[in-house]
C-alpha cells in the first residue's frame, strides 16, 4: 500500500508542483475551448444580426398599384428598384448573381386587372420570384418575401375579393394554444445535455490522461528514471497501480474543470449558435443520477488510464507511445460522435460493447432512459476491462524485455 | 553476503541488434556460468573490458533482469523468488538509472527513503549525513535537470544510499567524475566497508580497482577468468601491476578461445 501511495503522490506532485504543468494540463485546454467557442458563437451571432439588419434590395417588374399600396402600409421595408425594360431585367439578374441585389419579384402585366376580373376557370395569375441561394442576404430575402410578405399580400387581396375572410378560413391551427408542448422538462433538458456531455466527457477524460500517461510510463522508461523505481523494494504492481490511479485523478480533475467551465460558459457560448438552447437548459440531477454518473465516471477514468498505461508500457519513448495512443483517441472520438447522433432506444446488446456502452450509459442516465441491468453491465464491464488491462500492464512491468533498456 | 551460483544470462537478439553486432547468431551470451561470493565488510571489484558482462551481472543481482540459468542469493534471499526482499537490502547505482529531472535532490531523497519505509527522523539524519559528506546541501533544492554531471552523480549516490543498505552495488561509480569527486566517492565506499557493509563495484579503471578493492574478479566475455586479492592476482600472473596482470589473463583467455 505504501508503494502505491508514494508513487501516486509523486505523480501528482509532478503536475501540481509545476506551475507550467498546471497551466498546460488544466487551464490551457479550457481556455482554448472557451475562446474558440466564444469566437465561433460571436461570429455566428454577428452574421445573423447582420442578415437581420440588412435591408433587402428588391427588383420589381410590372408592379401593380395594389402592391404599391400594400407596401406603403407594410412594416417591413425593402429597398425597391423597378424594372422598366429588358435591359433593366438583365441588370437585375446580374445583380442577383453577383450578390448586389437580393430578389426579383415579377408580376404579370396588368396583375390588378387579372385579379379583379377573375372568373372561375380563368388561369390564376402567377407572381414569380428569383433569388440566389448561395447568397445569405438573397436567401433571407426569398424566405421573408416569397414566404411571408407575398402571403400577407394575398390575404389582403383575398379580403378585398371576399369581404369577410373568416368565411373561407374554415379552421386555424394552434393560433391560441400556449400549452401545446407536453413534455417532461427535466428529461428534455437531460436529453439536450445528454447529447453533448457524454461526448465531451469521454473525450476529455481520454485527452486529459493521454499526454501525462505517455510521459508517466514511456517517458520514464526513456529517461531512465523508471529503473530507479524498479530497484526499489516495492512490488511492480504497486508502481503500476500508483501510476494508473494518479492518471485517473489527473484526467478526472481536468475533465471536471472542463465540465464546470462548460456549464458556466454554456449560455455565453451557445447564445447565438442556437438561440435559447443554452440558457434554457434546466439540468437538475437527482441524487441517484449523480451517484450513477459519479461511479461511471470513475470506472471510465480507470479504463482509459489503463488503456493509456498499456500502450505506453510497450513503447520505448513518449513519441512512440503517442503514435500508439492517437488511433485509440480517434476511436474514442468517433464512438462519442456516434452516440451523439444516435436516436431511438439503445439495444441491450449495445451495452456490452466496451467504450461505446459508457457513452450510451451516460446518455441514458441523463435522459433517465437506462435500466438497472444496462447500467450494471456497463459499470462492471468497464471495471473488469480496466482490471484485466492493469494485470497485463503489471505483467509487462515484470517482463525485462519490456522494461529493461 | 552475495552468492552467485553458475549464473548465465542469454539475450535474444532481434534483427536490428544482430546487424549492429554484425552476427548471425540470434542469441548473445552476456554472462556465462559465473560464480562468485562476496562477503560482508569487503569491497569486491568486477573488472573487465566494455561488454564483458559486468553490468549484466550487477543488474541480475539487483533484480532488474532475470538470470537465464543459475541462482543469486542476496543476504540469503534468492533474486527470482524474493525480489522485494533483495531490493530492500541493496543500494544500486548504475549510469542508466537516473533521477527524475523535474524534481529537486531533496524531494528525490525523501521519495526513495519513503519507498524504503525509512522512518522520518532516521531519514532526516541520513540526509544530513550524506548531503554534508557529498556537499549536496548547496544544490539540494535545485531541479536535477539544472545540475552538472558531477552534481547529478553525487545526488544519485546519496539517493541510492538513503535507506542505509547492507549491500551497495555500484556500476562504474566514478565514471564521468572529476578526480576530486571521484576520490570522495571511493573514500565513502571505504567508509561503508569499515562500517561492515558489502560493496560490489564494477570498473574498467585499473588504478581504481587496485586501490579500492579487497578482492577482484576479472571478467572477459561473460566468464570469470580470475579472482583474488591484488597480491594473489599479481602472484598468479607474475606481473608488476594490475594492468599487466589483466593483459596477461586477457591474452591467455583470447588464445584459449
Amino acid at each position: 500500500m505504501n508503494g502505491i501511495k508514494q508513487i501516486f503522490k509523486k505523480e501528482l506532485d509532478r503536475v501540481f508542483k509545476d506551475k507550467k504543468m498546471i497551466f498546460s494540463v488544466f487551464l490551457l485546454p479550457v481556455l482554448i475551448m472557451v475562446v474558440i467557442m466564444s469566437i465561433v458563437g460571436n461570429l455566428a451571432s454577428n452574421m445573423e444580426d447582420d442578415i437581420e439588419n440588412h435591408t433587402s434590395i428588391v427588383y420589381i417588374q410590372n408592379e401593380p398599384e395594389s402592391f404599391a399600396e400594400f407596401q406603403r402600409q407594410a412594416t417591413a421595408k425593402y429597398s425597391l428598384k423597378f424594372i422598366e425594360s429588358a435591359e433593366d431585367r438583365k441588370k437585375a439578374e446580374n445583380d442577383i448573381l453577383n450578390g448586389k441585389a437580393d430578389l426579383i419579384i415579377e408580376f404579370p402585366e396588368s396583375f390588378d386587372a387579372q385579379v379583379a376580373d377573375y372568373e372561375e376557370g380563368d388561369t390564376i395569375p402567377q407572381i414569380k420570384t428569383y433569388y440566389n441561394p448561395s447568397e445569405d442576404y438573397s436567401n433571407s430575402a426569398f424566405r421573408n418575401i416569397s414566404g411571408t410578405t407575398l402571403e400577407e399580400y394575398r390575404q389582403m387581396l383575398l379580403a378585398q375579393r371576399m369581404g369577410n375572410l373568416e368565411q373561407i378560413v374554415v379552421f386555424e391551427v394552434n393560433s391560441d394554444n400556449d400549452n401545446m408542448i407536453i413534455q417532461d422538462d427535466k428529461k428534455a433538458s437531460g436529453k439536450a445535455v445528454g447529447m453533448m456531455l457524454p461526448y465531451f466527457i469521454t473525450i476529455l477524460l481520454f485527452a486529459g490522461a493521454m499526454g501525462i500517461g505517455s510521459d508517466m510510463i514511456a517517458g520514464e522508461k526513456e529517461r531512465g528514471t523508471m529503473a530507479s523505481l524498479l530497484v526499489s523494494p516495492i512490488k511492480r504492481s504497486s508502481i503500476v497501480l500508483g501510476k494508473v490511479f494518479s492518471l485517473m485523478a489527473i484526467s478526472g480533475l481536468s475533465s471536471l474543470v472542463y465540465v464546470i467551465v462548460m456549464v458556466v460558459c454554456m449560455p455565453l457560448m451557445m447564445k447565438s449558435m442556437a438561440p435559447g438552447s443554452g440558457s434554457d437548459l434546466n439540468l437538475q440531477l437527482s441524487v441517484s443520477q449523480i451517484v450513477m454518473l459519479g461511479a461511471l465516471l470513475v470506472a471510465i477514468a480507470f479504463l482509459y488510464s489503463t488503456i493509456i498505461a498499456l500502450l505506453s508500457v510497450f513503447a520505448k519513448s513518449t513519441k512512440e507511445a503517442n503514435t500508439y495512443i492517437m488511433p485509440v483517441y480517434m476511436l474514442v472520438l468517433i464512438i462519442g460522435l456516434i452516440t451523439m447522433f444516435t436516436t431511438g432506444e439503445a439495444n441491450n446488446i449495445n451495452f456490452f460493447i466496451p467504450i461505446y456502452n459508457n457513452a450510451l450509459a451516460f446518455q441514458g442516465i441523463l435522459s433517465q432512459d437506462i435500466t438497472v441491468m444496462q447500467y450494471v453491465v456497463t459499470l462492471i464491464e468497464t471495471l473488469a476491462l480496466g482490471g484485466i488491462l492493469t494485470a497485463i500492464v503489471v505483467k509487462a512491468f515484470e517482463t525485462e524485455k519490456v522494461m529493461a533498456k | 553476503m552475495i552468492e552467485i551460483k553458475n549464473l548465465s544470462k542469454i539475450f535474444k537478439l532481434n534483427k536490428k541488434q544482430m546487424a549492429e553486432l554484425k552476427t548471425k547468431d540470434p542469441v548473445k551470451t552476456a554472462v556465462d556460468d559465473l560464480s562468485l561470493t562476496a562477503k560482508k565488510g569487503e569491497i569486491y571489484g568486477l573488472l573487465g573490458p566494455n561488454g564483458a558482462g559486468k553490468t549484466t551481472t550487477l543488474r541480475c543481482i539487483a533484480t532488474i533482469i532475470k538470470p537465464t540459468k543459475g541462482e543469486i542469493y542476496v543476504n540469503g534471499h534468492e533474486v527470482q523468488k524474493e525480489p522485494e526482499a533483495v531490493r530492500t537490502s541493496i543500494g544500486f547505482l548504475t549510469s542508466d538509472i537516473k533521477l527524475d529531472e523535474q524534481f529537486d535532490v531533496d524531494y528525490m531523497f525523501q521519495f526513495f527513503g519513503r519507498l524504503h519505509n525509512v522512518p522520518k527522523d532516521v531519514l532526516n539524519r541520513r540526509k544530513e549525513e550524506l548531503f554534508t559528506y557529498f556537499g549536496i546541501k548547496e544544490f539540494a533544492h535545485k531541479q536535477i535537470k539544472e545540475l552538472s554531471t558531477g552534481m547529478k552523480q553525487k545526488a544519485a549516490i546519496a539517493v541510492s544510499l538513503a535507506h542505509n543498505p547492507d549491500i551497495v552495488i555500484f556500476d562504474e561509480p566514478t565514471n564521468g567524475l572529476d578526480i576530486i569527486t571521484a576520490r570522495s566517492v571511493t573514500d565513502y565506499l571505504k567508509k561503508l566497508k569499515d562500517e561492515g557493509k558489502l560493496i560490489i563495484v564494477s570498473t574498467h579503471i585499473m588504478s581504481e580497482a587496485e586501490k579500492l578493492c579487497d578482492r577482484i574478479g576479472i571478467i572477459v566475455d561473460g566468464r570469470k577468468i580470475a579472482e583474488g586479492t591484488l597480491g594473489e592476482l599479481l602472484h598468479e600472473t607474475g606481473a608488476e601491476d594490475l594492468e599487466d596482470a589483466f593483459f596477461e589473463l586477457y591474452r591467455n583467455r583470447k588464445e584459449e578461445a
